[in-house]
């Protein structure tokens, strides 16, 4: 389909060859050096945190899942602001309903809709995503107020959302399945199915991707979709868990989404990244919060870490630091040309 | 070359934020917000003598706790919603930590920065450790009854602080302490009344964060009591001022606009809020000596203004009891003096909230902590 012109190089060759050719291509090494080294620190300091995996892996569901919908955007080299919000207010209108099943599938159907929304801002108005979705934020937020009457909304049957959050198989609760469930299906539709993998080439180069024949606002009405859905499902879960739908709901969950997502080796501006980067930050976010709470640290101290973690990430980007190498090669020429006083 | 500059800058973070958060396992970060009290479904303690009882059972029971605690060292779990952020939570923690010590409580103590979600994962986490016990502030009341339900099944019993849970939860915990928040706006509601003196009155209300259990409560404790108590007194509008001075200030600004001439009182959810009220008032040329305001907390913000006479009464809340009864009553409930479902009287233990006005502003039993 496509050919590669190597310039000035050798192509490596033979199985180490072959192993850092794929390498290149990865996005995720730095996440999974990450992952390892905390998994590693963990198992000695707080070995707790993965003695009790069903523990951990509920956190890990609990950021990786709007995550998950969020990467869809952010390959297109979009931004969804809304996703806490629309979690927020697909939770309330699943538990404004009597009928349960009948409340789920609004809240999804709702999330949909919150999707086409931001595309549309996006896509045929020519908004930048990061303002159209920061109104679409304040707006769903305010929506869940009304809607709920301002205070939290329960659910008419609280003992089946009790029953959803019990072990289904083996340790592992419902959020935990569905969550790999989706992790799965997204990962397949970016990797396996064209569409998916036009989402590269739209926030890679969107000209290009034009000119290429690929439907961009198709693809972005599709990002958007995906990232609602998967936004209203992470809040009629956490609404199952709850029983009781919280207007407030999902005040954490934005940034800690972006951030599983960078860490993950996302590139805001898109076209680079990968799912499974995105499950990978997810993880390494999951596994330290839970180590620090067993722990006892304090949240401002938690939230240094992750900042932390996060400069990191992007910092040792390799774009990053080509540009950093660049700027110090041009100080150092700049000196050297400077005559002496 | 980059890919051992990575691996070796990763693991340089990664150690350190593991060896912190070792050293650092016995900090915590917890703490109150600017509300205290539990939900509608418990009664309203309204007179001096309930509250000297309630003050006295406390004091009895930490006595003797302190008395028991014979070596025996327990590991709790403080759930708690918000940490060292917030001015409540500062003054929360140390009698917390230090009746802990007392006691021989190991203590670990999360924030979840109100995030119901986050809490239910803590939760998770406490549970999966297996303490002696748990010290549960909601961060939202009527999420919080899977976490109950997974404690009880643990055998790991649970002292509800500050926030109280919702009637139907009360059976799967061992007991409450902490303040009554509807009873609280009552009582600025009664002061309010009793300046009004009968008088045809308009006010404005500045409520707590929209959704917040705490703000729900104290804003229908002072609405429900003006209409009971003083319907000569009108609430002209209300809205929220999200515990925070500055969006008071503004909420207030556009109440007054919007009322411009009708307004003779001013009601805030909490001393904080009912300061940048008060800027709002003068900012608009308004006499507040003349206005009756009346507002809870007696904290270090609010105090000033009753001694200076632009806030007419506040009530008082003591985050130092606060934290320490939580522990009183988590260490009850470990050591049998109280049962699974509150059976027992002391099992609700609630804080005295003395009224604060230009008559007792320097006393000491009322002197602000946070």
């Amino acid at each position: 389909m496509s050919s590669t012109i190597s310039l000035g190089t050798d192509e490596p060759t033979g199985t180490w060859g072959r192993v850092r050719r794929t390498a290149s291509r990865r996005t995720e090494g730095r996440g999974i050096v990450l992952l390892t080294f905390i998994i590693i620190m963990v198992a000695l300091l707080e070995p707790l945190a993965l003695t009790a995996y069903e523990v951990t892996l509920g956190r890990i569901a609990l950021i990786g899942i709007v995550a998950l919908g969020l990467t869809a955007v952010i390959l297109m080299g979009e931004l969804d602001l809304s996703v806490a919000s629309t979690l927020a207010v697909a939770g309330v209108i699943m538990a404004s309903i009597p009928d349960l099943a009948l409340g789920i599938v609004a809240a999804l159907v709702a999330g949909l809709v919150v999707g086409v929304i931001n595309a549309f801002f996006v896509a045929v108005i020519g908004i930048n995503s990061f303002i159209a979705t920061l109104g679409t934020l304040f707006a769903l937020r305010g929506l869940a107020f009304v809607l709920s009457n301002e205070a939290p909304v329960s659910l008419a049957n609280k003992d089946a959302g009790i029953a959803f959050g019990q072990p289904l198989v083996g340790p592992l609760t419902p959020r935990i399945l569905i969550f790999i469930l989706v992790f799965i299906a997204i990962q397949l539709f970016v990797s396996r199915v064209k569409t998916g993998r036009e989402f590269f080439a739209v926030g890679g180069n969107r000209q290009a991707a034009r000119d290429a024949g690929i439907p961009v606002n198709k693809r972005i009405f599709t990002g958007f979709m995906i990232s609602g859905f998967v936004a209203a499902l992470a809040g009629v879960i956490n609404t199952l868990e709850r029983t009781t739908a919280d207007p407030t709901a999902g005040s954490t969950v934005l940034l800690a989404s972006f951030a599983a997502a960078i860490i993950g080796g996302n590139y805001l501006k898109g076209g680079r990244g990968s799912i499974v980067g995105t499950l990978i930050g997810a993880a390494s976010l999951g596994i330290l919060q839970v180590a620090l709470t067993i722990s006892g640290v304090q949240v401002p101290i938690q939230q240094i870490y992750i900042g932390l973690i996060l400069l990191l990430a992007v910092t040792t980007d390799p774009t990053s630091l080509r540009a950093v190498r660049g700027s110090l090669r041009t100080f150092r020429q700049s000196r050297m040309k400077t005559p002496d006083s | 070359m980059r890919r051992s500059r990575v691996t070796f800058a990763a693991s340089v973070l990664a150690a350190a934020a593991l060896t912190l958060a070792a050293c650092g396992g016995s900090d915590d970060s917890s703490s109150a917000d600017s509300g205290s009290d539990d939900t509608a479904s418990e009664e309203v303690v309204e007179d001096d003598a309930a509250d000297d009882a309630a003050d006295d059972a406390a004091d009895d029971a930490a006595d003797d706790a302190a008395a028991d605690a014979g070596g025996e060292t327990y590991e709790v779990y403080a759930l708690l919603p918000q940490g060292n952020d917030q001015p409540y939570g500062t003054t929360y923690l140390p009698p917390m930590e230090a009746k802990a010590a007392e006691l021989g409580i190991n203590l670990t103590i999360t924030n979840s920065e109100y995030d119901a979600d986050k809490q239910a994962s803590e939760c998770e986490v406490a549970v999966a450790a297996q303490p002696d016990g748990i010290i549960l502030w909601p961060a939202v009341a009527d999420s919080i009854r899977p976490c109950l339900q997974a404690a009880n099944d643990a055998g790991i019993p649970v002292w509800i602080t500050n926030a109280d849970v919702n009637p139907e939860d009360a059976d799967l915990t061992y007991g409450y302490s902490g303040t009554d928040s509807y009873g609280q706006g009552a009582a600025s509601a009664e002061m309010f009344c009793e300046f009004a003196d009968g008088a045809e009155i308009g006010t404005i209300q500045v409520n707590g964060l929209t959704g917040n259990s705490v703000a729900t409560l104290r804003g229908n404790g002072f609405s429900e009591t003006v209409a009971e108590l003083c319907p000569n007194v009108t609430i002209l509008a209300e809205q929220p001022g999200n515990w925070n001075k500055d969006e008071s200030q503004l909420a207030a600004s556009e109440m007054l606009t919007a009322n411009q001439g009708n307004v003779q009182g001013i009601y805030a959810a909490d001393d904080t809020m009912v300061a940048g009220a008060i800027d709002a008032a003068k900012a608009q040329g308004l006499d507040v000596d003349g206005l009756i305001i009346t507002s809870i907390g007696n904290t270090f913000l609010g105090n000033p203004l009753v001694a200076s006479g632009e806030l007419d009464g506040t009530v008082f809340q003591s985050s130092s009891w606060d934290g320490e009864n939580a522990v009183v009553g988590i260490y009850r409930a470990m050591t049998g003096d109280t049962s699974l479902g509150r059976d027992d009287d002391a099992s609700v233990l609630y804080m005295p909230n003395p009224v604060v006005t230009i008559d007792n502003w320097d006393a000491p039993d009322v002197a602000p902590e946070w």
